[in-house]
């Protein structure tokens, strides 16, 4: 089951998206009430909370979203290691080969 | 295939359809940011708070000319990287010829026998029990995973578009003409997708059924036919 904000960003299936809203909607709060806090200007510090809650929404989603493409990457060069390590194990290939190899001959 | 009801994407099974997910999560949050400016300016219209002392103002017109061009080069930078990476020539493993007819496909694959054979909707009278309506086939395209594989769409009447939504793949049929594209199955599997350019009556009766199998399962198949 989805439950989608307006009624298109599937919050819960759409990785980020969950805390790109959470950490806005603090965010937002917290801009918003400590600029009300110092200058008691209700106009503008709802102005503040709405910047404050895009702002930190976007700035959340884009570090969520970097990270979560830098583990993607990981894992397919993870894939693709494990994968050639099975493939040539025991071969001339075998790179566990080699370096045992350059150890004997060391000691 | 979709579920009923389904309104998003269906699971991504190839780089580039995961690709194109990322994207349009990216693209429906800058969306749901946008939506949340215009909902509060409207609330301040709505509640005359908006005035023309902030609408007139020079500051504004800076505002919203540099805004909507940062929100477009923070849409058109992936969406350009992504459309680059669907034209990457990347030496297919196999070459596939997918051809249109009123109202079935027929598939060649040439690279090193001929062999051709048509793809047939099976009639939901003729359905087996468990098998999905509409999108059965009697003959399905097999494709060996984690291999590129080109497809040249072309059709021998009318426009048909050959697509397979979970591999990211819709190309135009056009007679006369071969339209090329390619696809890598990440994960075996059995991929749906249906004609999608209006080609007559039996239009929504032409499906497509791609199967992902490992190279063995593939050359198995392939010695049978």
């Amino acid at each position: 089951q989805s439950f989608k904000l307006l009624g298109f960003l599937d919050v819960k299936n759409v990785p980020c998206a969950r805390e790109s809203i959470l950490y806005g909607s603090l965010g937002s709060l917290v801009m918003g009430l400590g600029h009300f806090i110092a200058t008691s200007r209700v106009r503008r510090s709802c102005d503040v909370a709405v910047g404050g809650f895009i702002c930190t929404m976007l700035g959340y989603w884009f570090y969520c979203r970097y990270n979560l493409a830098q583990q993607r990457i990981r894992q397919r060069m993870l894939k693709e290691g494990m994968k050639n390590r099975i493939l040539f194990e025991g071969s001339y290939l075998d790179p566990e080969k080699e370096q045992t190899g350059r150890e004997r001959s060391d000691s | 295939m979709a579920n009923h009801s389904q309104f998003g994407f269906q699971d991504a099974s190839s780089p580039i359809m995961e690709e194109l997910v990322e994207f349009h999560d990216h693209a429906l949050m800058t969306a749901l940011a946008i939506c949340c400016l215009v909902l509060y300016l409207l609330t301040l219209m709505l509640n005359e708070k908006l005035t023309s002392n902030t609408v007139d103002a020079q500051e504004i017109e800076l505002v919203w000319t540099i805004l909507p061009a940062a929100v477009l080069i923070m849409l058109a930078l992936p969406s350009l990287q992504i459309l680059y990476m669907m034209d990457e020539i990347n030496e297919p493993h196999l070459t596939l010829k997918a051809i249109g007819h009123q109202w079935y496909w027929t598939y060649e694959y040439t690279d090193f026998k001929d062999l051709t054979f048509d793809s047939y909707m099976i009639q939901t009278t003729d359905l087996p029990l468990g098998h999905f309506r509409l999108l059965e086939v009697d003959h399905r395209v097999i494709v060996p995973m984690e291999s590129p594989v080109r497809v040249i769409v072309t059709a021998d009447d009318v426009l048909h578009s050959w697509a397979v939504p979970s591999l990211g793949v819709k190309t135009d049929a056009i007679p006369g003409r071969l339209n090329q594209t390619s696809f890598t199955a990440s994960r075996p599997g059995i991929f749906y997708g249906q004609c999608s350019e209006i080609c007559g009556a039996n239009h929504s009766f032409m499906p497509i059924v791609v199967e992902a199998a490992p190279l063995a399962n593939f050359e198995s198949w392939s010695s049978l036919l």
